[in-house]
This record gives C-alpha cells, structure tokens and sequence, in this order.
C-alpha cells in the first residue's frame, strides 16, 4: 500500500490536506477504517504533527483514501 | 488632465490595508449586511432570475469545506458537469434548458433541440441548489444516533464523530439531499457554513456570488427581501415569479411550513428538479403503523373464522 509523510494542514470534518515534505499538497478522505475519528484530525494540523499516511485512490473522487495515519514525532 | 474622483464604498476605506492582522470581527456585516448572532434564525435567498451559471458558489463551497471533486467526465446533461448534490457536492447549478424539455414534452417525448434561441439566454433557467436547511428537517428526525441537530443559528448540520451511517436520513429528505460517502461511510450535506457563522463570517457560497443571486441574512429579512423582488418581477411582466419554500408558499406544504433556504423561481418546481409538494415523512409513520396493525388483526380474524368453520377430526 503506497503511503506518505507530511504535515497535516487543513481540516474539515473527515477531509484533509496534507502537505508533503517536498511542499506539494495532497486531498485525503479519512477512511471508515482508519482507526483515527474525524475529531482527531483537527488536534494534528494545530499541533503541525508529521505524520504517515498509508492510502488508497479513493472511488470516484479526485482524493485519496487515508487508511491508515502514523504519528512520527509524538509531543 | 483632472483627476477623476470615484465613488469609495465605505467598506474599501475601513480597511485600506492589504493585510490583516486577524479575522475583521463580524466581517458579514460589511458582506452580507446582517449581523450573526447565536438564537436567531439564518438561510439562504436563492433568486434563480439573476443566477448565471458561473458555478462561483460550488468552488466556493468545495474550496472552504475541503471537498473532492467527483465523478469527472461529461454529464452528458447540458453545461452541468457536476449532475446532482451528493455527499462531496453540497452546492450544485442546475443547468436547465427550458425550450428543449417544454418542447420535448409537448412533441416527441425526447432529446430534440431548438434551432432558434429567444435572445438574452432566456431559454435558459440556472438554479443553485442546496439543503434547504428544513424548518422542521425530516433528515433529523429519522437519525438514530442525533447526529442531526439544529445548530444555534436554526441550520441543520451533521455531527461526523456520532453518525454511524446508517443511512436514515437519505430516504427521509425530500430533497434528496443528504447522501452516505462510499469512502468514510458517513452522511454529508451543507452545513451552511456553520464554522463560518460561528466566526462571524457570511456562508462561502454566498460570499462568492457575483450577481447576489444567493443572498444570506436572517430569515425575517430574506423573506421580506424575497417578497419585494417578486412585486418587482411582477410589474416588469415576469408574471410566472413565485417563491419556493417561503411561509405559505410551494415547498411548505406537507407540514414542512417554511425553508431556511428557499428560492424565487420562475417555471414549474420539477423544472428545477424540486418536488411541487414536500412532505413530512415522519407524519406518514401513524397510519402506516396502525394499517400495518389492521392487516394483522384482520388476517387473524380471517384464520380464525376459517379454522372455526372447518370440520374438526373424528367428527
């Protein structure tokens, strides 16, 4: 499964952005098995946490489905 | 040469500088005219006669609420490429071609276009379609979990950490609103902008219209707006002026009594793929319980007489 690393940068209920270490930003949709709640996300663009993104294409939307979200530099 | 001297409106002088230090408080007072405060009544005055089909309000909308684009292709269904509200497109310009559907309808039944358009795009009618934010919202009361609440603003919104996805409120809406997202398994519609409210700013779709064919304010004012625009249409000739979800109007009925956002339209309600008669799905649930209880108890009757009738054994 392809993933990346970033920073979480915009959040809007289960949707986010991410912004990867080269500066380009990617769409993700949080998906049903995650194991992260969408009231989760907002806490990771305020604290600018990096994080891993295990994903997918997600079905007919331009955005990838996130699968799975690693915490790589815990506060 | 004379200088020129323009007409400054005052919001330009409030703040000539480029940038800001933070969020100007109650910025929809210098947008939208109204000031946003916790108790009162907030919607949407969608005036379809002055819309343009610039979809400004849909990249607005999927702009500020971090939405994806969907189903990308040709539609098929004239300049409409986003084809119908769903849970990643909570603002959709319906593009309807009024010549063709009329004339579809009154001769062959299917596809023929006109050779001839009447001038100024007349044939032509553009819509933004959104939740109607319902006064009394179906949708919320078929969720299980309340993950439908009314805000504090008289919206409706949808809590994403407490729907389970069950999928309720989708058949309830007679708008056909709300959709489940295959991706997170969650319902999503417009929140009217309920993050925007709570700091004070105007909903992003109507922010972004350039004609103020959708127009935001508090519900008392939208109505009396709306009421003044159609006298208006009327003694201009547009005679066929009427508004959809208003107190009273088409669009109330069926016990739904007014819609937060409602619409001044010019055509049929299904011209604009609105339905002539919303009801309440929840007052449906009385007598389809007590027929269900009535079949029941008369098909119990009716095997009882017939077993009652019938010879028994070694009789």
């Amino acid at each position: 499964m392809p993933e990346m690393e970033g920073v979480v940068t915009i959040v809007q209920e289960g949707r986010f952005q991410l912004t990867d270490t080269g500066g380009v930003s990617h769409h993700f949709v949080l998906g049903r098995h995650a194991l992260c709640e969408t009231e989760q996300l907002p806490k990771l663009a305020h604290e600018q946490s990096r994080v891993r993104v295990k994903y997918a294409q997600a079905k007919g939307i331009i955005a990838f489905e996130a699968k799975r979200i690693t915490l790589l530099d815990a506060t | 040469m004379t200088m020129v001297e323009f007409d400054v409106s005052p919001r330009a002088r409030d703040y000539t500088q480029s940038t800001l230090k933070g969020l100007i408080p109650d910025e929809s007072e210098l947008t939208a005219g109204c000031l946003i405060e916790p108790g009162k009544s907030y919607g949407f005055f969608t005036d379809t006669t002055v819309c343009i089909g610039c979809k400004a309000c849909e990249v607005a909308c999927k702009e500020w609420n971090n939405l994806p684009a969907d189903e990308v292709g040709l539609t098929g269904h004239s300049y409409d490429n986003t084809g119908a509200l769903s849970s990643n497109t909570w603002r959709h310009v319906a593009f309807v071609e009024k010549k063709q559907a009329d004339r579809a309808a009154a001769e062959t039944g299917y596809g023929v276009r006109e050779n001839e358009q009447a001038a100024f795009q007349s044939g032509w009618l553009m819509m933004s379609d959104v939740c109607k934010h319902c006064h009394h919202a179906p949708c919320m009361e078929a969720c299980p979990t309340g993950a439908l609440f009314k805000t504090e603003f008289d919206t409706v919104v949808v809590q994403q950490d407490i729907c389970n996805g069950c999928g309720y409120c989708v058949p309830a809406c007679p708008f056909g609103v709300v959709d489940v997202s295959t991706t997170d398994g969650k319902a999503h519609k417009c929140t009217l902008c309920y993050d925007r409210l709570k700091g004070g700013l105007e909903p992003a779709c109507a922010k972004s219209c350039p004609t103020d064919s959708i127009q935001f304010g508090e519900l008392s004012d939208l109505h009396a707006r709306a009421k003044v625009r159609v006298e208006e249409l009327h003694a201009r000739g547009v005679t066929t002026a009427y508004t959809y979800g208003a107190p009273g109007d088409p669009g109330s009925t069926g016990d739904m009594q007014y819609l937060n956002a409602f619409f001044l339209l010019t055509d049929r309600p299904e011209a604009y793929n609105l339905p002539a008669a919303p009801t309440r799905p929840s007052n449906r649930v009385k007598p389809a319980l007590a027929a269900g209880l009535m079949a029941v108890a008369a098909l119990a009757l009716g095997a009882v007489a017939a077993f009652a009738g019938a010879p028994r054994h070694g009789q």
